[in-house]
């Protein structure tokens, strides 16, 4: 049709050659305006909300849920408004509704003959005996119950394919359609909440979206990379001093953002670009195609974090070129940004090197899983007062258990092993950072 | 300092306490909103709105007395003798008011239970976030409101020609009011309200005109569902005066001009029933920031807001004048304006006239069905089969049934019969709930009853009816 705009799938960030459809938020035939959502689309581990690029009509959307979209292919047809089409008009906006409704002016009858029409109409058509003005668009078939749960799941029924009979969508087509981990999810959780089930009822949940990314990525690590794990026990009394001075600091300063964001986390950080600078082969990634090992120039520093819909690893930057307090800060807006699902592609990109602090899970000793290309991955546990000998007596101290995989190709046990004493080294004595500061 | 600007803070203030205001308040209040309800007629006055007070419930219960005495008198052919059988509309009044009372009384008791506080008045807004409150007794109470929802309903639509008077002019609120049935009555109109009215005046005993501008009675349902209700008015001895305007008074009469000419029909009390108009000139809406269209109705979006802290429900907005519509959209812009995500999406509303006899639609008729370009199969019960309805003296009318054939869906229902009105919704659920047909089919229907035409029309769509032949 004359006037209709193709939208293609914008380049939303470094890399990315294709996003995968995880949610609809119109339906072809909507009345759309500019800047409303248009789809949720997934990319590397980032789900990116695409808005409407201009408002009009929805003619045609150029893929299904869970389908995958190159990047310049066409995501969705628009005609713009003024070209409305008369065919899948109907479900657009009240405001475009039945404009003969009531009490138009005409000789006799008319007022009431317009409302007695509306009586009688369906939603969304005009009446008058005419043909609807705007016929309704064919509705996806789902009871009202179902449109419920879609829509506060923030998934589109038109692209939802029902399993029910004769197509009909039912509750768990919605729900393996994203429904629960698309929209409004509460920020804090860290699983999705299953809705409960009949007792003894299996369940069939679709796997999508970074649940799907992450259940590959990890398949492939564990099946390709050897790891080797290094379990070590350190006492944390002067990092936990370190960390309640420049705690105490910040709050002095009045920095209450500042204090806040001063957990163990980024002084780990700082700890773990000191001793991956004395240790080239900890910082790396290996490609076995090219048979290369790359020996990483910059230090960036992915912070595995728990999101709504699953793990996502967003990425400082640069850390060795970052004071303690500037990673404090940054560590704490992207875990604020996964939370609330709005991390860009490129903060979830480019990574070197792995920190898990699993310890706010209560965890005490990890196992933790390299992602490739990187060829290691540092577990922290919980902080806990521990009985341990010092100078022959038995004394409690604070302790942090650090499990650090590596990925045995590159790493030998003592490779592995001497970044890992370095690491515990600065923890126990974080002094020691003076040596190197620059 | 003057006292009456001090604006007092309201968290979500209610404009209208009819079907659409009220419900939205008290799903506001269960959400935990603090709500305030401006109504005009007050409390006990006015809660309800036109449905409870002049519309939907006074008419229902003048339509029974009407019906009753109709039936009563239709039996003397199963052996009921009626001598001397008297209305006394008089008497009927105090028993509606009775009804409207303690119903009115029973929303006010909600309201108070949920902590609603309701204030007498009319309400023009001044600002997006700001309203002036004119109170009986002539005070002006400002409030200051976080966030709104319009529900302020609908009037009768006037003739200029025919003024309403309140004394020989009436419009619907009138005509329920009446404590004497006229000797005679033309009806401007053959909408719903007018063929309503028209037909409980007929059965009361006044000799009724009913004039519409339109060439059939009900002009805006589907053709078929005219033809019975024509039949029962002639059978009630109701002329129909169609393709024609009323043109004014003259002594006795009302003046009727149509393609032959000019007539005069002696209508000792002329009904206006031509339509309603929307409440929203009086408003300072613009003031609010909400836009209303040349048809005096506000744009709204799925959620009703008209603005992102205005919403609008009921007449006011696009759709049918309907009191379930209003409560409907009521709840939507209530959770909507609390923050859940709520979208007035239904695929059917029901429409009801309790004429005789009564018709009921709910989704697609027929027609709406192909022009809206689906492939359509059709079914429809005569209720001249049902054996129930030959028990009740209501042989006339029928069942349709209509299914989209692709998607092997009912998409709308038709009912013209006897408890029309209480029969449709089984059609509402089965369009909601996208049933096929065969659903229907396989449902059990009890026998001897009503309900059982719609299983009927669908077996007649499947091409195997039982009762009937195909």
């Amino acid at each position: 049709m004359a006037g209709e705009m193709e939208f293609r799938l914008p380049d939303v960030g470094e890399g990315i050659d294709a996003g995968e459809i995880v949610a609809w938020h119109v339906a072809e035939g909507d009345d759309v305006r500019e800047d409303q959502p248009l789809a949720d689309v997934q990319t590397d581990k980032a789900v990116v909300a695409i808005p409407c690029p201009t408002s009009g009509t929805v003619t045609r959307l150029g893929a299904r849920v869970g389908e995958s979209v190159a990047v310049g292919a066409v995501l969705a047809v628009f005609a713009p408004a003024g070209a409305k089409t008369g065919e899948g008009a109907g479900e657009g906006p009240p405001v475009a509704e039945a404009p003969a409704a009531k009490g138009s002016p005409g000789p006799a009858e008319p007022a009431r003959a317009a409302a007695s029409a509306d009586a009688m109409a369906p939603v969304g058509a005009a009446g008058n005996g005419a043909p609807p003005a705007s016929v309704p668009a064919p509705r996806p078939l789902a009871s009202p119950a179902v449109r419920k749960l879609a829509r506060e799941a923030g998934v589109a029924l038109a692209d939802v394919a029902g399993s029910g009979p004769g197509g009909r969508i039912v509750r768990a087509d919605v729900e393996a359609a994203g429904g629960g981990t698309t929209a409004a999810q509460p920020a804090a959780a860290p699983t999705p909440a299953l809705p409960a089930s009949p007792a003894g009822e299996d369940r069939v949940i679709a796997l999508r979206g970074v649940r799907r990314s992450i259940a590959r990525t990890l398949t492939h690590a564990w099946q390709t990379i050897p790891h080797v794990i290094d379990f070590r026990e350190v006492d944390a009394t002067q990092l936990v001093r370190a960390r309640r001075a420049l705690k105490e600091r910040a709050r002095r300063a009045g920095d209450e953002r500042l204090a806040a964001a001063l957990t163990i986390t980024p002084l780990i950080v700082k700890i773990a670009v000191h001793a991956l600078r004395r240790h080239p082969y900890v910082n790396a990634s290996i490609d076995l195609e090219r048979e290369e090992i790359v020996l990483r120039g910059a230090y960036n520093l992915g912070i595995a974090t728990a999101a709504p819909d699953g793990l996502v690893v967003p990425v400082v930057h640069g850390a060795e070129a970052k004071t303690v307090a500037e990673i404090a800060l940054e560590v704490a807006d992207l875990s604020a940004a996964a939370r609330e699902q709005r991390l860009a592609p490129e903060q979830l990109a480019g990574g070197t090197f792995t920190v898990n602090n699993y310890g706010g899970l209560g965890i005490w000793l990890g196992t933790p899983i390299i992602k490739p290309p990187e060829v290691a991955n540092l577990g922290v546990g919980r902080l806990q007062d521990r009985p341990v000998a010092v100078d022959g007596e038995v004394v409690v101290r604070p302790i942090i258990a650090l499990a650090v995989s590596g990925d045995h190709r590159i790493l030998d046990g003592h490779t592995l092993g001497a970044f890992v004493s370095d690491v515990v080294e600065l923890m126990e004595d974080p002094y020691l950072l003076l040596q190197d500061a620059r | 300092m003057v006292v009456g600007e001090l604006a007092e803070p309201v968290d979500l203030l209610v404009v209208g306490g009819g079907p659409g205001g009220y419900v939205a308040a008290l799903r506001a209040a269960q959400l935990g909103r603090d709500v305030l309800l401006v109504e005009r007629a007050g409390g006990s006055a006015g809660l309800g709105g036109s449905c409870l007070h002049v519309g939907c419930i006074p008419s229902k219960a003048l339509i029974e007395l009407a019906d009753s005495a109709h039936h009563a008198r239709a039996m003397a052919v199963a052996g009921l003798a009626v001598e001397g059988l008297q209305v006394d509309l008089a008497r009927f009044q105090a028993f509606k008011g009775d009804i409207v009372g303690s119903l009115a009384a029973g929303i006010a008791g909600l309201c108070a239970r949920q902590g609603i506080r309701v204030v007498a008045g009319e309400l023009r807004f001044n600002r997006p976030d700001r309203a002036a409150v004119r109170t009986p007794d002539g005070q002006v109470r400002f409030f200051e409101f976080r966030q709104a929802i319009v529900a302020t309903g609908s009037r009768p639509a006037v003739l200029p020609a025919l003024p309403v008077d309140g004394e020989r002019v009436l419009d619907s609120t009138g005509a329920l009011a009446l404590d004497a049935v006229p000797r005679s009555v033309a009806v401007v109109g053959a909408g719903y309200i007018g063929l309503e009215l028209g037909t409980a005046l007929a059965k009361l005993g006044a000799h009724v005109t009913i004039v519409e501008a339109l060439d059939r009675v009900l002009p805006t349902f589907d053709p078929a569902l005219s033809r019975p209700v024509e039949r029962c008015l002639e059978r009630l001895g109701v002329p129909l005066r169609l393709g024609a305007r009323a043109a004014g008074l003259d002594g006795d009469d009302l003046v009727v001009e149509d393609a032959a000419g000019e007539a005069r029909v002696s209508a000792e009390k002329v009904i206006i029933a031509v339509g309603r108009v929307p409440n929203t000139d009086e408003l300072g809406l613009e003031r609010a920031g909400v836009a209303i269209g040349g048809d005096g109705l506000v744009p709204v979006d799925a959620a009703r807001r008209a603005t992102p802290r205005i919403a609008a429900v009921g007449d006011v907005v696009a759709g049918p004048a309907l009191a379930h519509k209003a409560s409907a959209e009521g709840v939507v812009a209530a959770e909507a304006l609390s923050g859940h995500p709520a979208a007035f999406d239904p695929t059917a509303i029901p429409a009801i006239v309790f004429c005789d006899p009564e018709v009921a639609t709910t989704g697609l008729s027929e027609g709406e069905a192909r022009a809206a370009g689906l492939q359509v199969d059709v079914g429809t019960f005569p209720l001249a089969a049902s054996g129930r309805a030959a028990t009740l003296l209501a042989r006339e009318g029928f069942v349709r049934v209509v299914a989209e054939r692709g998607a092997d869906r009912i998409v709308g229902v038709q009912i013209v019969g006897a408890h029309a009105s209480e029969l449709i919704s089984e059609g509402t659920l089965a369009v909601e709930m996208m049933a096929s047909p065969e659903d229907l089919a396989g449902t059990i229907h009890p026998h001897p009853t009503l309900s059982e035409g719609l299983a009927e029309a669908v077996e007649l769509l499947l091409g195997r009816p039982v009762h009937v032949s195909a």
